[in-house]
Formats: C-alpha cells, sequence, structure tokens
C-alpha cells in the first residue's frame, strides 16, 4: 500500500461519502473508486456504519403544536416583546449557572478600567473629551476650575494646540458625544440671560465678539440701535458650546456693569432616550418592510401598500432624526442671551450751525420748492387738461353769444 | 425565519413542523426520559420565538435552532449532574423497531471520546454538514473531519469486533489501519 497505488486518503473517501468534497476531487475518488476495490470496501465500510447508526431511531408521533409554542407565539408580537417570568426565570438561572464567569469578567473590567482611566487622564485629548462630556452633563460648578486646566494644556506631541482637538463642526460633536452623554448622565440643555450697561458701547461690542471667537460660540441672532435721547443698545442671542458657558459669561461681564442675570437649565434625557428608541423601532419597522418588498412577492395592491407604509416610517425617521439633533445641538451649545446698553449722557452744549450751512441749507431748500412747483403743476395738467378743454370747447359758444349780446347791448 | 421575524405564524408553524422531530431526536439521543426530550423540544422553539427579534441571517436556520439545542443541552446537563448521582446519566436506548441493535449502538456510541461522538452523531442523525458542525463546536472544518474520522473507524471497530480491521483499529491509528487492510488486499 502506498500513495502511488492509493491516491486519495482514507479521510477523503470519507469526505466523498459525505459530499464534503470539492468537484475536481470528488471526480477523482470516484474514478479511483472504481478501480480500487480496496477502496470500496473502506468505502463500504463506512457506509455500514452509517447503517448501523441509522437503526437507533428516535421519532416523535405527530401531535398539534404545544400550548407553550402556542402561547409564547401568541405573545411574540413584534410591538409587545416583552420578557415573561419564565423568559426571567431563566435568564436567573443562566447568571447562575455562570456567577464565577461573570464575576471574573466584571473584574477583570474594572481593572482594565481603572488602568485606562488612570493612565490617560493626566493626556491631552481623553483629559479633554472627558472634561467636555462632565461639563455638558451640566456640571456648571466645576467649569470655572477647569478653564485653567484648558488653557495650561501644551502643545500636543504633533506640535499642533491641543485646542484644536475640539475645533469640530457642531454635527461632529454631537455625533461624537451625543450618545456617550445619554449613557453616562443627564443630558441638559443650559441658557443664560445677561443685561449689562457699558460707557463704551464701540468697544464691548467689540470685545463681546471677541470674546464669542475666543469660546468657539456663534451669534444666534444680533440687533443693535439707538434712538435721540437715549443711548445705544445691542440684544444678541449667542450659542456657545455648553462646556465654555461659564467662561463666557465671566468675561461677558467684564464688558459693563451688571444689571441683570439668570441662568437655567432643563433635562431632556428621558425625551432624548424616548427619541432614540422610537428612532430605533421605526429602523426596525423599516428594515423588515424593506425585506418584505424584497423577498416576498404578491398582488400589486400589496406592494403598493407596503411602498406607502415604507414612505411613511421613513417620514417619521427623518423627522425624528431632526429632532434628535436638534436636541443634542441644544445641549451641546447653550444659549447667551445678552443685552448690552450704552450708559446715555445727554448733550448739554448744542453748537448752532453755521452762516454758510445756513445759505447752503436756504438754498437746497429753494431749488428744492420750485422743482416741487414745476412737478405739481406738470401734475395738475396732465391730470386735469383733458377736462379743462372739453369744457372749454363746450362753453366757448354759449358764452360768445351771450358776451356778443351784451356788447351790443351797451352799443344800443 | 426572515419572514416569521417580520410576523408570519404561518412561517413558523412550518418550521416547526420541518424541526420539530429531528431536534427532538436531538435531544432524546442524548438524555435520559422521552418527556424530557420533548420539553426540550419546546423550550427551543420558545427561545427561537423570543429571540426572533434579534436573529440576524449569519448561518443556516438549521445550524442556529441547533445551536440553541445545544446550549440548551448543556444547560439541562449541568443541572442532571448536579441534581443526580453520577451512573444515571446515560440516555436509555430508543427505539421502534430494533431494541438490540439501539442498545449496541448506544454502547458502541459511549467508548467514544464526548467530542468526536458529537461530532458523530451530528452527522449521522442531524445531518449536518462539516461546516455547520465546525460552527456549533466552535472548531475548524479539518479537525472536524479528522476527528469524524477516527470516530467512524472507531466505531467500526466497535460494531465488527471479529475482523481484523476492526480489532486494529485504535482512537489514534485508523489510517495506519485502513492502510494495512489495504497493503494485506495488495498482497493478496
Amino acid at each position: 500500500m502506498n500513495k502511488i497505488s492509493h491516491p486519495i486518503e482514507p479521510e477523503e473517501l470519507m469526505a466523498y461519502l459525505d459530499g464534503e468534497l470539492t468537484a475536481n476531487r470528488a471526480t477523482a475518488t470516484a474514478a479511483h473508486l472504481g478501480e480500487c476495490a480496496e477502496c470500496q470496501s473502506v468505502v463500504a465500510g463506512f457506509r455500514g456504519v452509517s447503517q448501523n447508526l441509522k437503526t437507533w431511531k428516535a421519532e416523535l408521533a405527530e401531535s398539534e403544536m404545544p400550548q407553550a409554542i402556542a402561547t409564547a407565539l401568541a405573545e411574540s408580537r413584534p410591538e409587545s416583546r416583552e420578557v415573561s417570568p419564565a423568559h426571567r426565570r431563566s435568564w436567573r438561572e443562566v447568571l447562575g449557572q455562570h456567577w464565577a464567569i461573570l464575576a471574573w469578567a466584571g473584574a477583570v473590567a474594572a481593572v482594565l478600567l481603572v488602568m485606562f482611566g488612570t493612565v490617560r487622564l493626566p493626556g491631552g485629548d481623553a483629559n479633554r473629551a472627558f472634561t467636555s462630556v462632565a461639563s455638558q452633563m451640566g456640571d456648571s460648578g466645576s467649569d470655572r476650575d477647569r478653564i485653567p486646566l484648558r488653557e495650561s494644556t501644551g502643545p500636543t506631541s504633533a506640535g499642533k494646540p491641543a485646542e484644536t482637538v475640539l475645533l469640530i463642526a457642531p454635527e461632529e460633536k454631537e455625533a461624537a458625544t451625543g450618545h456617550d452623554l445619554v449613557s453616562n448622565g443627564p443630558m441638559i440643555i443650559r441658557s443664560a440671560q445677561l443685561s449689562l450697561i457699558t460707557k463704551e458701547f464701540d468697544k464691548a461690542r467689540a470685545n463681546l465678539e471677541a470674546i464669542l471667537k475666543r469660546h468657539r460660540g456663534y451669534v444666534g441672532e444680533l440687533k443693535a440701535g439707538g434712538g435721540t435721547g437715549s443711548g445705544r443698545a445691542l440684544t444678541a442671542t449667542l450659542r456657545v458650546p455648553a462646556d465654555q458657558l461659564d467662561a463666557t459669561l465671566t468675561e461677558v461681564k467684564t464688558l459693563g456693569r451688571v444689571e441683570s442675570e439668570s441662568q437655567s437649565g432643563q433635562d431632556v434625557t428621558s425625551q432624548y432616550v424616548d427619541l432614540q428608541a422610537r428612532l430605533a423601532n421605526a429602523r426596525n419597522t423599516e428594515q423588515r418592510l424593506t425585506d418584505l418588498l424584497r423577498h416576498r412577492t404578491g398582488k400589486l395592491s400589496d406592494v403598493l401598500e407596503v411602498e406607502k407604509e415604507l414612505d411613511r416610517v421613513r417620514g417619521e425617521i427623518e423627522q425624528m432624526e431632526a429632532e434628535r439633533k436638534n436636541m443634542s445641538n441644544q445641549v451641546s451649545y447653550a444659549t447667551l442671551n445678552a443685552t448690552i446698553a450704552e450708559d446715555y449722557k445727554a448733550q448739554l452744549q448744542v453748537v448752532p450751525p453755521s452762516t454758510s450751512t445756513r445759505l447752503s441749507n436756504a438754498a437746497i431748500e429753494g431749488y428744492r420748492s420750485m422743482a416741487d412747483g414745476v412737478v405739481s403743476l406738470a401734475l395738475f395738467l396732465l391730470s386735469n387738461g383733458p377736462s379743462l378743454l372739453l369744457w372749454g370747447v363746450v362753453l366757448f359758444f354759449p358764452a360768445r353769444l351771450v358776451w356778443k349780446k351784451v356788447r351790443s347791448s351797451f352799443a344800443a | 425565519m426572515l419572514e416569521f421575524q417580520c410576523g408570519s405564524h404561518p412561517a413558523f408553524e412550518q418550521l416547526f413542523a420541518r424541526y420539530r422531530g429531528p431536534l427532538y431526536g436531538f435531544f432524546r439521543r442524548r438524555l435520559n426520559g422521552d418527556q424530557r426530550a420533548e420539553d426540550l423540544t419546546q423550550e427551543t422553539f420558545v427561545a427561537v420565538i423570543r429571540a426572533s427579534a434579534r436573529y440576524e441571517p449569519r448561518a443556516l436556520v438549521r445550524t442556529y435552532l441547533y445551536s440553541i439545542a445545544m446550549n440548551l443541552l448543556a444547560a439541562e446537563r449541568r443541572k442532571q449532574f448536579r441534581d443526580s448521582p453520577p451512573g444515571e446519566l446515560a440516555p436509555e436506548p430508543v427505539t421502534n423497531h430494533a431494541p438490540d441493535a439501539a442498545l449496541w449502538i448506544r454502547q458502541a456510541l459511549e467508548r467514544l471520546d464526548d467530542s468526536e461522538r458529537e461530532i458523530l452523531m451530528l452527522r449521522e442523525y442531524e445531518q449536518l454538514s462539516y461546516a455547520e458542525i465546525a460552527e456549533l463546536m466552535k472548531l475548524s472544518v479539518n479537525t472536524v473531519r479528522s476527528r469524524l474520522f477516527r470516530s467512524r473507524m472507531a466505531l467500526k471497530g466497535y460494531l465488527e469486533p471479529t475482523q481484523k480491521v476492526s480489532h486494529a483499529v485504535t482512537a489514534g491509528d485508523e489510517k495506519e489501519s485502513v492502510k494495512l487492510a489495504r497493503a494485506e488486499g495488495e498482497a493478496i
């Protein structure tokens, strides 16, 4: 017995019987089996084993679907997949059986968490991300403490300032932190109102823009104006990153005398979680409907019905997605309503205009009145001329007749 | 399965009708008691229903069902190990036609290594492919093939004790025994 006379290994003969060989190898094996009696006997041995095994039968009599399965099936409506007591019990059993593994895994996870947390916290980016998340959780009291830390953070190893890490678009920031916020703590929409009076209005306005730029905020709305007898005023709705709100407020207060100040925070964690759950459900529904369309065939009316439902679900998804983004944006960016008024001082010494100015004004006034007169006359003639002409023609001959009679009577 | 995931109960009924018997056989050949096998078959389907929302079509439905069944079987065996004294764990032979043959087969199977017996039974009774067995047993396909070969050769020896080839078969030298048989054939 050698490999030349038996190019097929016994294991391959078995795989051939099981239909597990590639087409080429199966062809070669079949060809060899046709001419090799020894291999045929090996194959017969395998077949004999299989036939012997088949004598051990375990058949179940046909019967109806058991009640337990029917009940579980009835409870398995997609919208109400709640965990039944029996299922909870089985989880308890599973947890009980694997308590040692679970405890070990938990301990390892805790050690890793502590290790990585301790090692990475003093660094730049990880610490910054952690600080950003923590501050967005509404921990306003510690923001002032964090400002010096940010400013003292040196350049990164790449030579770029560490601040560039946070210079990302609001949408990216939301994507990076929105889900973490929900998993790590409450989501707070922060807002503040500040009213100032300043003696140097122009300087205060320029400084306000500089502060906004420094804290990576932007102007949501801005109105500036002022009237005679009062100072100028500026009303602005500013949006600043939530973790920068306290620092921004501190700097804005230096622009003048604070008349009033207020802060508020709205916890939207439950709304956000609810929105995410509804969004996930809608996406699941969309996936199922898409699968239905892809894999099922049916009447055209059914297909159209599914298409219609799919459109509705997609519309809901887009609406909820926009709502979620808006909420994340509101959490990520706090709103600061600032009012800056000028400290008004009445002008006691009014300087009269000069003679040349008065002559110039008089000349301009004269020219303006002459032009106005010409224009008024032209307008009068254009609007009333046709009527006057008509009445003139109509009254000319009677008037002439009367005039002649009067002249003749006087002459007589 | 995907249809059932979308809420089609007839799809589940079809699944149930197709796999109820094979799953019952799976449990019955591995456990004591007809009723317990039937209960575990039911539990398998109940688990399928409850986990249908999380089902992802990464493998064949058959593989998915047997993976659930194997988990339930492992849990049942652990439970039996805790509750029962040793020696009462072997399943009773179940047969409708030839009890002697079934007993003979069962005793021969019991002499196999646990892993090899499981692979052999999954192949012979559940008709799973090598790849499916490899996925269920968390083994490579080549390992499954070699163990299946070993178990078949060993079982052949146990079932045919009078043949010379079978006597030569042990758990470690099956290939050599076949080669020996071939050599004898060539010499003749």
